[in-house]
Formats: C-alpha cells, structure tokens, sequence
C-alpha cells in the first residue's frame, strides 16, 4: 500500500536505443524513429502552440534537427524520445518567443479534429475535451507542459524532467499541482 | 530505510496506472492515495479520454519526409511512400498535361508559325 516503494521510473533499457543505435551508422534507420515519433511530437507543439501551422513548423524543425544532432546523441541515463522531445521544447520555446505572448490561438481547432462512429457519444465527449482544452488553457506554461507531455505523449516524471530540465520530484509537483488546478477549474 | 513516498509522487503513481487503462477508483486505492487527492485521479482519467492522437496532415508528412528523405538518402523514411510518389505522379502529369496544352495552342495559332517559318 502507501509504504510501498514507488517502482523505478525509468525503463530498464531505452526501448528505441536500438533503433538510435542503427540510425547513427546509417541515417535512412532514422525513419523508424521518425515514423513512431511524429504524430506525437506533433501532438506536443500542437497543443502547446494551438495552431496546426506552427505546429507542422515546430515539427519539421524539430526533426530536421534530431536528425543532424543524432550521431551526438548518447544514451547518458534518460531515453531516445526525452531528448527528441526536449528538441521539440526548444523549438516551441523559439516559436512562443517569436509570437510574442504564451498561447494566441485558440485550441478549439483540436475539437473540429475527432472522428467518432457515434455522433452523439462523439458530441458529448467533444464538449468534454472542449472544457478541458479552455481549463487547460488557463494554466500556467510550466503545469500546461506537464499535462501535455503526460497526458498527450505519455512521457513519464523523470523523462518530463529531462524535457523540461527540471528534476523528477519537481515535474510530480507540477503535475500535482495542474491536475487540482484543472480539477477546480473545471468545477467552477 | 524505505522513504514514504509524497503525495505528488503517490499521484503519479496513480496516473501511471490510469494512463495504463485503470480506472481512477482502483488506481488510486492500489497506491494508497489520500482521500482528498482522489477527484484528481479522475481529472487525470479525464485528461486520458479528452486527448485523443493528434495526427499529422498527409501532405505535411510527405513534405517533411521527403526533405529527411533526402537528407538521409532514403525514401522509406515515410509511414506512406506511396503518398509521396502519388504526389509526385500528379504532379507531373499536371506538367505535362500543361506542356502538352501549350504546344497544341501554339501549334493552332498561325502567327506563332508563321513567324518561326520566317526564322
């Protein structure tokens, strides 16, 4: 129960350390790294940008540059795609600076994006992702990142922390306090 | 000595569990979470169902695959080459459906021959 050690975080080994591996003597492997990572790290900007133009610009960077970074790449204790990922950070950092102010464009569009063979279940839950995508909205950068990754790209504590340069302990606050922001937000 | 774990990293024990499809009530049990940290558990559940896979445009991806591609010397670096080559074949047959207009025209207009006969 609660006195229970918390099991290690971390993957015993980098599931996609193969594929790296193999990339890094001969790039066309790059593509298996690029197939499996770029919805996902489109999901990230997407959700952090709000705008599928700039979204598809953060993506295409970022794989432009993992792909000329990757012979520097060495697996130095965390994974493959928290180094992918903390690539993506930088370029959406970039691109937030560029636009000048945190979030402009509303995340509505994502909603218009959801496919359902129930239309009327499909509704219901648009209308749950839209509450969830405006309290999502209102929180600050630091806890929206958290959730996205978390939630969106399914990165653990200590792979966050690597994208965020924060340590492991400090993403689980932040991923604390998101989910009791959002969870009072949404009961206003 | 075995540290307590806190309650920040209880809950994120609990959304492992979530994330890994249990539901909010046995995930937050299974970790012994604290009474009032439970509604959080179910946010997070929530968080779960509302972001579904974002998934690229085909035309984005046969962009971006065709510039790794290229840098990379591979063309299987895409999920779907036949996309790019479909492209590629429309484009071309665009091209030529165009040149092939042009010289039809060009041939119709007896301007255009008659000033290359006088070449």
């Amino acid at each position: 129960m609660s006195g229970e050690p918390l099991r290690e975080a971390r993957p015993a080994t980098d599931p996609d350390l193969a594929d790296v591996l193999a990339a890094q003597r001969d790039r066309a492997a790059f593509g298996r790294l690029y197939r499996r990572y770029v919805d996902r790290v489109y999901g990230y900007a997407f959700y952090l940008l709000g705008d599928h133009h700039d979204a598809e610009d953060a993506t295409e960077r970022t794989f432009l540059a993992a792909l000329a970074a990757l012979e520097r790449y060495r697996d130095t204790g965390s994974t493959f795609r928290a180094w992918l990922f903390r690539i993506a950070h930088n370029q959406l950092a970039n691109a937030l600076r560029a636009r000048g102010r945190q979030q402009e464009a509303s995340l509505d569009a994502v909603v218009e994006q959801a496919t359902d063979d129930d239309p009327a279940g499909a509704l219901g839950r648009a209308e749950d992702r839209r509450r969830l995508q405006r309290a999502l909205e209102e929180l600050p950068e630091d806890r929206r990142q958290v959730v996205v990754l978390r939630f969106v790209d399914g990165l653990s504590a200590r792979e966050i922390g690597a994208v965020l340069d924060r340590s492991e302990g400090a993403v689980r606050v932040l991923q604390h306090r998101a989910l009791r922001d959002l969870a009072a937000i949404l009961e206003r | 000595m075995t540290s307590q774990p806190t309650r920040a990293e209880r809950l994120d024990r609990a959304v492992d569990e979530v994330l890994d499809g249990v539901t909010p009530g046995i995930a937050a049990a299974s970790v012994g979470l604290d009474q009032s940290d439970r509604p959080l558990v179910r946010t997070a559940a929530s968080l779960r169902g509302a972001f579904e896979a974002t998934l690229v445009a085909p035309r984005f991806e046969a962009r971006l695959g065709a510039r790794l591609a290229g840098a990379t010397g591979s063309p299987w670096i895409l999920r779907h080459p036949g996309r790019l080559i479909v492209t590629g074949a429309v484009g071309s047959a665009v091209g030529v459906g165009v040149t092939a207009y042009a010289v039809w025209r060009s041939s119709r207009r007896p301007g255009v021959a008659v000033r290359l006969a006088h070449r």
